[in-house]
């Protein structure tokens, strides 16, 4: 089987950063996800997710600081109003919502971004290419 | 009452033009026009095959004083534009019009009896080449089950009713009336399949909201095949404003290229539905102008309807109102993620 491209859009001060700690604490985590560091959730623009999609991503994920801990106060806030919209309307663009995870990390969760990691790809997986 | 040449006259006092129509398009349907002396208003008419949407002209005519023939439909594209500020609430006169009853869809006429055949569509009757037929038969889909029957905004109320005003009252009207009709059954595949799916009660709505996602895949792989990258869809828009800055022709951000195909066509309507979140207000025009067919509104009523479920908003319905991703709600906002 073709190895899956799963893209993953983190901010810079959260998630990013909890990426990073379970790289360092050698946590065991699939590789397949390719990261790309925003400086906030509140930066995703929908359309990159489906351009991912669209250009053949078998699953998009998106992590962000905890709702209330957003580096610049409310960015997140957008982003989970505009992302809840997206993952609704997959569907109807004809892709399936399970290839969309969006979800809160923060920078000292090392330990839960390999789980959130983990347990993704898994179900991408399962899945199979899109 | 007054009739709408006298109102547009009455208007004109006020403004550099008046938006509405005149009988001048095949068979004397409507087609639209501006209005900017008493003499030229001589000629306005209004009856229900006044479909277009005029509100897309009010963007371009930002230096003048414009007055305008708005629908129900209509005039939330108004509204709308107003609370984005795009136009100037002061320099905007609404002619609102109360009691048409749902337009009539001129393309179905052609269809069936012929391109250019004389009609005369009423609020309550329509005679095709002189004789009356069943006005519920030719609505336009979007007219039945209407919620903006009433203007939300006007300045001069238009009373388009004669005496009886057939159909649309409640959904439950609809429902018969379609199967009178059989609008519902009738349809073959090919024929549902090029007709425009303004909602999902409409036989190819029904079809995708059967489908799954790969059926959906290879669905809008097909409709977007079609597309020949006119942009008919934005330009017919009223919500659809930054012309010269658009996007879907910029190279840098590159977003989609200048190819024709359907990859191309997708992104592009992604791009459409996406800017419109919030902001449509499922008048149809897109679809309408849309030489190739392509059931655009599929994917925009079912953001409208996922807007409203999830934040209890419908776009140009009130002028104070804050459009729902432009603003949060730290508690209230649901969730689906972990």
């Amino acid at each position: 089987m073709a190895e899956l491209k799963l893209i993953g859009f983190l901010c810079n001060w959260c998630s990013y950063a909890g990426a990073d700690m379970a790289g360092m604490a050698r946590m065991k985590q699939p590789g397949e996800l390719r990261i790309i560091r925003l400086p906030c959730t509140g930066r995703v623009n929908p359309l990159l997710i489906l351009k991912a999609f669209q250009q053949g991503a078998d699953g998009v994920l998106v992590s962000g600081c905890h709702p209330g801990d957003c580096h610049y106060n409310e960015g997140n806030y957008y982003a989970r109003r505009r992302l809840e919209l997206l993952s609704r309307m997959l569907p109807a663009f004809g892709i399936e919502p399970e290839r969309f995870h969006f979800t809160w990390v923060s920078a000292s969760e090392g330990a839960r971004w390999a789980d959130v990691v983990t347990e993704f790809t898994g179900k991408i997986e399962a899945m199979g290419k899109a | 009452m007054s009739d709408i040449v006298s109102i547009i006259q009455r208007v004109l006092g006020d403004v550099d033009l008046v938006l509405g129509w005149t009988a001048t398009g095949a068979g004397g349907v409507a087609a639209p026009a501006r209005f900017q002396t008493a003499a030229e208003a001589e000629r306005a008419v209004f009856n229900a095959t006044c479909v277009h949407n005029l509100a897309v002209h009010l963007p371009r005519l930002k230096d003048q004083t414009v007055g305008i023939v708005a629908k129900g439909c209509d005039s939330r594209s108004v509204a709308q534009l107003i609370q984005e500020r795009e136009i100037d609430r002061d320099r905007v006169k609404v002619i609102g019009v109360r009691g048409l009853g749902g337009s009539i869809d001129v393309r179905k006429i052609w269809r069936f009896h012929g391109y250019g055949v004389p009609v005369d569509a009423r609020t309550d009757s329509l005679f095709i080449d002189g004789k009356e037929v069943d006005r519920q038969e030719f609505l336009r889909q979007k007219c039945l089950g209407c919620r903006d029957m009433d203007p939300v905004i006007y300045d001069e109320l238009f009373e388009a009713s004669g005496s009886s005003i057939t159909g649309i009252a409640d959904a439950a009207t609809v429902e018969t009336a379609l199967s009178e009709t059989g609008l519902g059954t009738s349809l073959t595949a090919a024929e549902a399949m090029s007709a425009a799916g303004e909602d999902e009660s409409r036989p190819l709505g029904e079809l995708f909201a059967k489908m799954n996602s790969a059926e959906r895949r290879l669905f809008w792989r097909e409709q977007y095949s079609r597309c020949i990258r006119c942009y008919a869809c934005r330009e017919a828009c009223p919500m659809c404003f930054c012309r010269d800055v658009c996007i879907m022709q910029t190279t840098d951000p590159h977003w989609t290229g200048a190819g024709v195909d359907a990859g191309e066509a997708e992104m592009m309507q992604l791009i459409r539905v996406n800017h419109l979140a919030g902001r449509c207000t499922g008048c149809g025009e897109c679809e309408r102008a849309c030489p190739v067919g392509i059931p655009l509104m599929l994917l925009m009523n079912k953001q409208n309807q996922v807007i409203e479920e999830l934040f209890g908003y419908r776009a140009g319905t009130d002028l104070e109102a804050r459009p729902p991703l432009l603003t949060f709600d730290i508690k209230g906002d649901s969730r689906s993620e972990k």
